[in-house]
């Protein structure tokens, strides 16, 4: 099997990563930077600009960049309104079982969104390695519904991967820290992140990492800390900002948030708006404290529901951007009477636990295994509106339910099932998932005929269903019509709809990438020939400069990006003595301007 | 394959469930998906299907009321939590009394604390029978067992199943209740 990356697909950041002998690391873009921020610009040239270029036109390009894509996947309209007043973007109307963003002219759906982040992790992977990159494990917040699920696996399809395990965020995380530290025990992760808050409590022993509870807010992050600040300095403005000055407010209201992890006062500059205010921890965390304390509501359901009381948590381990604040640490760690982990950093944690599970899943790791839970219970609508649980939340998947079902009229061939995902009791306060017919059932009298339906939820939290009506044995595909998001087909039209905005591939990526390095190093050594260093050099040393430069040129124009590399490469060798005498000299003379100065 | 038999067990009702966990452990090594990822689409269907089933059965059997429910209604006998217990006719009929005392004094914005109380103190009377009710339970459970393990027929074994499904029948409508006042008490 080729090689399976780990891939963190975050509300704020995105990251990949791969584990080589056992050992996970973050592959960092062509820049060296390992977070890819979750943010899509379209400059209106058919091209998608995603990451820090995306970021840089937040402020003045708003409308045609989206960002906290997250939290819009597997939603339909009435889910997201309160918070599409706050963004820039726009909702198309048809929109109510999923959510459809226009931007220039094209709907995009979030799975198509958040394929665009998903390519270039792809990409950013494969430059890294040097090879093609297919094969991939997504993480998702624990609490993420089997709608919220699918679309992230539709989401990698959409990018051309092909998704072999969605693991979730929190337990992905124990498995980074639990491998890390040789961990037994129980423990709880306590993951806010910048859209959503998880709760896990795992039992750690000899290499099985099992997952007790879980639970979280899947509408609960960082952004909601924005949003509390961003409504601070709103109600302190003259006018209600929109387009790009929402997007400054939004963006110093971060900066202030950031500073205030470290420093005792933030402050909120808009000169735009003429208007600057300062911000103390003690308002700071006044303000905020209700978000905190929502965090709180499903950590203690999950101590609840493992059957543990704080204090036989062993340890508490700390994961997500938002953990950075310091008000967080304080009232989790009241909470479990204990310190908190911080070790790892929040921001990679969770990408790298994704690569252990993607080397779990390649075969090269037979000490470890995961066994997670599903957050919600799963149950059936009967008569009344009123929802019959067949799988508990907190049961370990993959996990099954059978249930009989018959007609109630003589001659019916037809029963219609709805699936539903929730805790309460009433059909209307869970979450609609499915809805599908039993079809041709044998006509019989009424109540006669004994259909068995089995729901099964696998391993990455996805429900499949089948039918088999025992009298006459025969078996049923059922057509499973999910309520919030797309069908197959649709998947299949995007993914061909994708190909438009597919780079080339790898190969010709590493050419590319291999030019542009050309470029920079033969810049870099005609400017080294114009010092008065390059004429104080022997013949032979000058000759073979003159050689690999010629070679350079020549490879360039080839399609073997190898063969460039090593031109570079014997250019760069040649060249290390003039480099050195050329450093040598710009020292000596730092250092004699800076005598003159002492000496003024 | 019943869920005893998954775990390689007795259809009995006293589990040591440390022993309960490792089987699960090794049972999850063996079987699970993450272990089979470069088999077949079949056998990697077989993985699937066998694990959840390992789960399922793991998700009863540490239960011991879901278990002992498991045991009876696999034997074909009928658990309902919805009869009221015949040795319970008149608090039940109290019981029902009051909370329907405390919906119309709610709606109609009366004071509702003396039948709060009144409530707490059956909900205590109620928690005293369902501990009688347990140690009953627990009582005909090591019964089972020493039952099973004598090789008894199924004739006897059918007879004392269906007192298994009696009392947690009596079990289940006493949690029942239970849960019904306490909701109607935190509103």
């Amino acid at each position: 099997m080729s090689r399976i990356v780990g891939i963190d697909l975050g509300t704020t950041n995105s990251l990949v990563a791969i584990a080589e002998d056992g050992v996970p690391r973050i592959l960092p873009d062509a820049n060296g930077r390992n977070l890819v921020p979750s943010i899509l610009h379209f400059p209106g040239n058919g091209k998608v600009l995603v990451g820090d270029a995306a970021r840089e036109r937040i402020l003045d390009d708003s409308a045609h960049t989206v960002f906290s894509i997250k939290r819009f996947m597997g939603k339909g309209m009435a889910d997201v309104r309160d918070d599409l007043s706050l963004l820039p973007f726009e909702a198309t109307p048809d929109s109510d079982n999923i959510i459809r963003i226009n931007i220039m002219g094209r709907d995009y759906t979030p799975p198509e969104l958040s394929a665009f982040i998903l390519r270039e992790l792809k990409q950013n992977a494969e430059l890294a390695l040097g090879e093609t990159v297919t094969n991939a494990v997504i993480t998702v917040p624990a609490y993420f519904n089997d709608a919220q699920r699918q679309a992230t696996k539709d989401a990698g399809r959409i990018a051309g991967l092909d998704v072999l395990r969605i693991v979730n965020e929190p337990t992905a995380a124990s498995l980074a820290y639990g491998l890390q530290e040789g961990t037994e025990g129980i423990i709880a992760v306590y993951d806010f992140g910048g859209g959503t808050f998880d709760i896990s409590i795992l039992k750690l022993s000899e290499g099985i990492f099992e997952v007790l509870s879980t639970s979280g807010d899947t509408y609960l992050g960082g952004d909601d800390i924005d949003k509390v600040l961003m409504r601070m300095v709103i109600d302190e403005l003259e006018t209600s900002p929109e387009g790009d000055r929402l997007q400054q407010v939004r963006v110093a209201v971060r900066q202030a948030k950031e500073d205030l992890s470290s420093a005792g006062e933030g402050h909120i500059d808009l000169p735009g708006f003429n208007y600057a205010r300062k911000i103390g921890r003690g308002e700071y965390e006044e303000l905020i404290a209700p978000v905190i304390e929502r965090t709180l509501v499903p950590c203690r359901q999950a101590l609840k529901d493992a059957g543990l009381k704080p204090g036989e948590i062993d340890q508490v381990v700390m994961v997500g951007g938002s953990t950075r604040i310091p008000a967080v640490r304080e009232r989790v760690g009241e909470l479990f009477g204990r310190e908190p982990h911080t070790e790892l950093d929040p921001d990679e944690v969770v990408a790298l636990g994704a690569a252990v599970q993607a080397d779990i899943l390649a075969g090269s790791r037979r000490d470890t295994l995961l066994l997670d839970v599903t957050p919600l219970s799963l149950g059936i609508e009967t008569i009344g509106g009123v929802m019959s649980k067949i799988i508990p939340r907190n049961s370990t998947i993959p996990a099954s339910a059978t249930e009989a079902f018959t007609t109630y009229v003589e001659g019916q061939t037809n029963v219609k099932i709805h699936v539903l995902q929730g805790e309460r009791e009433l059909l209307e306060d869970c979450r609609s998932l499915a809805e599908f017919d039993l079809k041709n059932i044998p006509p019989m009298p009424a109540g006669l005929p004994r259909i068995e339906v089995k729901f099964l939820i696998d391993a990455d939290g996805i429900l499949s269903v089948s039918a088999c009506e025992l009298r006459t044995g025969k078996y049923q595909s059922i057509e499973v019509k999910p309520t919030y998001g797309l069908t197959d087909e649709q998947v299949e039209r995007m993914i061909l709809e994708s190909f438009e905005f597919a780079e080339t591939d790898i190969e010709a990526r590493l050419v590319i990438e291999a030019r542009n390095e050309t470029e920079t190093v033969l810049k870099a050594c005609a400017s080294s020939r114009n010092q008065p260093q390059y004429g104080a050099l022997p013949d032979k040393e000058r000759q073979e400069i003159e050689i690999a430069v010629a070679r350079l040129e020549d490879t360039v124009k080839s399609e073997d990006h190898e063969a460039i590399r090593d031109a570079i490469e014997a250019l760069n060798e040649a060249t290390m003595g003039l480099a050195e005498m050329i450093m040598n000299a710009a020292v000596f003379k730092a250092l004699k301007n800076k005598r003159v100065k002492e000496v003024q | 394959m019943n869920y005893f038999e998954v775990f390689e067990l007795e259809p009995t009702l006293g589990l040591d469930t440390v022993q309960l966990e490792k089987k699960f452990h090794a049972l999850s090594r063996e079987h699970h998906p993450d272990y089979h990822t470069d088999r077949s689409p079949e056998e990697r269907e077989r993985a699937l299907r066998m694990t959840a089933l390992v789960n399922d059965a793991y998700r009863i059997l540490r239960n011991s009321t879901r278990r002992a429910e498991y045991l009876v209604r696999s034997a074909g006998f009928e658990v309902d939590g919805s009869k009221v217990p015949q040795a319970l006719l008149t608090e039940v009929f109290e019981i029902n009394e009051e909370l329907e005392g405390l919906r119309s004094a709610r709606q109609s914005g009366n004071d509702t604390e003396s039948l709060i109380k009144g409530l707490e103190e059956f909900r205590t009377q109620i928690a005293t029978r369902r501990n009688d009710y347990e140690t009953e339970l627990q009582a005909l459970s090591s019964e089972w067992d020493r039952l099973i393990s004598s090789g008894a027929g199924e004739e006897e074994r059918n007879e004392f199943l269906k007192r298994l499904a009696d009392i947690i029948s009596q079990s289940a409508y006493i949690r029942n209740l239970e849960r019904e006042i306490d909701e109607e008490v935190s509103q």
